[in-house]
């Protein structure tokens, strides 16, 4: 429901603006407006200075930047500082925290490219290791290192040959196959075979595998150990910047979170600030607050700043102000179905909070389209799970709770309709309680119609409340017949089908005839195509008895594969399947229709958004709770 | 013959509100994806659309289901 605000003026002398800014802040139930009175501050004197918030912004994108940049997760070293810090020694060190993490951040960048670049020779490395360790069998030997692409080894036979013939046994081929299927060659050639070597390479047009040129040595079989020095060195100057990041976040850490709350706070204030309205002598706030939190408040206040400061209550007509903003309230059991009020932009002030009803509706359509033991059993498995693992609060703890609660009632329906995966419930003895839905279809489609008339009538029930809380009578008087209309028209129906006595037939259908001109006079000609339409949307709670036993139809057939398929194994397989296909679609197809019987059908006859969300001066951490809920 | 009249025009009550349902569907569903890649707040408003096609459906489904029980009583 929508909690009843009061609107709250406070006025005081201008010296205790700032204290009472803060014990606002600190009570966290005023939603401030602008009050409508002119402003006069002369000489800035109240609040933060423009020079002080500039320094403010300035040091939270530094502090942010820190935060991002420390190590996600390291433990705080040093104890939380008490409150509040002073800003100046705090904005130094968050400008030099901030130079050495991007320096940080600069140099693991350059030794993450670097690693990435020596890596590449790590294959070869690894292919040659035994050769490359042992002593040179030239002194001035020259390494060549060349990769042939896979498939081309064919032709390392050739290549043999020809070095051969150019330098005789002054030279060494080792070949190696690398997992990625190409070759590696490691050509070791004496100091006078070089030039040879070279000129065959270049005619085979195969290119060396050049040494990486921050080692300073063309020759890769000397820059070897220089190479393998400067992996090492890497890694360990890598673990080094890491654990200096850890350092500074365990230091820095505690400061930080509470500079971030100090200085958000401080903005926070600063705009409140700016909606206070300043004369010579007195300051006036203005804003909106739950109703039973105003006692509180003043007696606080009081308390805390003596009597000079006034807090009185503007507001005497609570339901039609159409600018209070908007705070849902609901028991804890409804909580979790405001996630289908908040998809919808938030009801308008003095209209109703459909929450309720909706925790009442939604798992009941639910649980009657799926209506099977077996298949809620199995939802509420899956809805414990995901509640178990989700986070208290956020919205997948209320999509689990909501299912939950869909779960229960399509076990029970399932119990009343005696289904268990489809008809396999008979074989262990089974029954409806109420109806069987393959067979009792008409039965199955009054009682859902009956359910959308039931369910539309409260929805115009819901409207008159609204349009007589909003002083308009005249409306409040349509949705009542409205009302009216449909019960005599169910009535004059039941009679003409001989399901109620047959005398109730002509006075209910004159009383339709004589209420129908009534209704026109008193919403116009909008009010036949609104009441066509309140037919048209209970008819289409027809909806539930289609999906419900297009539902049931899906689990007998998966059932009857268990014999209609040779095989007992291939039968059970193939069963299984089909029930899990079924259990899918009985989990998307009711939600999607249990959802739009509520926007369209249910929340077409009385909702009215539009809604301003009540967003009270707050410390940030509260304040950012409440935004995130 | 009779009969095959009822399974007939039961079957068509289906059938012409399902391609029916099927082209509405078809006209509304690319255009609220192309929405969607734009405005994703409007989730709730597209899956909404995307329903109230399937009333047509489901009233052909609840007309079969009545012409059946009607013909065989």
């Amino acid at each position: 429901m929508i909690i009843e605000m009061a609107r709250v003026r406070i006025a005081g002398p201008r010296a205790l603006l700032d204290p009472a800014l803060r014990l606002l802040q600190d009570l966290g139930d005023l939603h401030l407006i602008t009050p409508d009175a002119p402003d006069r501050r002369g000489a800035p004197g109240e609040g933060p200075s423009p020079r002080l918030l500039k320094h403010a912004r300035r040091m939270l994108d530094d502090l942010d930047h820190v935060l991002a940049a420390l190590p996600a997760g390291a433990a705080a070293g040093a104890p939380a500082p008490a409150r509040p810090l002073s800003l100046p020694p705090m904005a130094r060190r968050l400008r030099g925290w901030r130079r050495e993490l991007d320096g940080f951040a600069r140099m693991r960048a350059e030794l993450l490219e670097e690693q990435a670049l020596l890596l590449q020779y790590r294959t070869f490395f690894e292919a040659f290791d035994p050769l490359l360790r042992r002593p040179p069998r030239w002194p001035d030997a020259r390494a060549s290192f060349v990769l042939l692409r896979a498939g081309a080894a064919a032709s390392l036979g050739e290549l043999e040959r020809k070095l051969q013939a150019a330098a005789g046994s002054q030279v060494e081929l080792h070949a190696r196959q690398l997992p990625s299927g190409e070759t590696a060659v490691l050509l070791l050639a004496a100091g006078s075979a070089a030039a040879p070597v070279e000129t065959l390479l270049a005619a085979a047009r195969l290119d060396e595998l050049p040494a990486p040129r921050s080692l300073g040595e063309p020759d890769l079989l000397r820059a070897m150990p220089a190479l393998r020095a400067r992996m090492d060195e890497i890694e360990t100057r890598l673990r080094a910047n890491e654990a200096r990041r850890v350092e500074i976040a365990g230091q820095a850490r505690p400061e930080l979170d509470v500079l971030q709350l100090q200085l958000h706070d401080l903005l926070l204030l600063a705009e409140a600030e700016a909606q206070v309205r300043i004369g010579e002598l007195l300051f006036v706030v203005e804003g909106w607050m739950p109703g039973p939190a105003v006692a509180p408040l003043r007696a606080r206040m009081a308390r805390e700043l003596g009597p000079d400061l006034v807090v009185s209550t503007v507001s005497t007509e609570p339901w039609t102000r159409g600018d209070a903003p908007v705070a849902l309230a609901n028991p804890r059991l409804f909580r979790p179905f405001e996630l289908v009020t908040r998809a919808f932009p938030l009801p308008r002030y003095g209209s109703i909070d459909p929450t309720p009803f909706v925790a009442i509706f939604f798992p009941m359509f639910f649980g009657l389209m799926m209506g099977d033991v077996g298949y809620g059993v199995l939802l509420a498995l899956a809805a414990g799970i995901v509640r178990r693992r989700s986070r208290p609060g956020g919205n997948a703890r209320a999509a689990a709770e909501m299912a939950l609660g869909c779960a229960l009632f399509a076990i029970a329906f399932g119990v009343l309709f005696g289904e268990f995966f489809g008809t396999l419930g008979a074989a262990f003895g089974m029954r409806p309680l109420a109806f069987d839905r393959e067979n009792a279809l008409a039965p199955f489609l009054i009682f859902t119609i009956a359910l959308g008339a039931v369910h539309i009538v409260l929805g115009l029930v819901l409207a008159i409340i609204g349009a007589w809380r909003q002083g308009e009578r005249r409306k409040a008087a349509g949705r009542g017949l409205t009302i009216a209309m449909i019960v005599l028209t169910a009535l004059a129906l039941l009679a003409a089908f001989e399901v109620l006595p047959s005398r109730f037939f002509t006075p209910a259908a004159i009383a339709v005839l004589i209420a129908f001109p009534v209704l026109i006079a008193l919403e116009g000609i909008i009010a036949v195509i609104e009441l066509m339409s309140a037919f048209g949307h209970i008819l289409s709670y027809a909806r539930i008895m289609a999906l419900g036993t297009a539902s049931l139809m899906l689990a007998m057939i998966a059932n009857r594969m268990v014999g209609a398929l040779g095989s007992a194994v291939v039968g059970m397989a193939f069963a299984l399947l089909f029930h899990l296909v079924n259990f899918a679609i009985g989990l998307f197809s009711p939600t999607i229709h249990a959802l739009r019987l509520h926007y369209v059908e249910f929340f077409g006859e009385f909702y009215s958004p539009g809604g301003a969300t009540y967003r009270p001066l707050a410390h940030w951490r509260a304040a950012s709770r409440a935004a995130s809920a | 013959m009779e009969l095959i009249w009822i399974v007939f025009a039961s079957a068509a009550a289906v059938a012409i509100t399902g391609l029916a349902t099927a082209w509405a569907q078809g006209r509304i569903g690319p255009a609220l994806a192309a929405s969607l890649a734009e405005k994703p707040e409007l989730a709730t408003t597209a899956i909404i659309m995307v329903a109230i096609p399937e009333t047509m459906v489901i009233l052909g489904f609840v007309v079969a289901v009545m012409i059946l029980l009607r013909g065989a009583g």
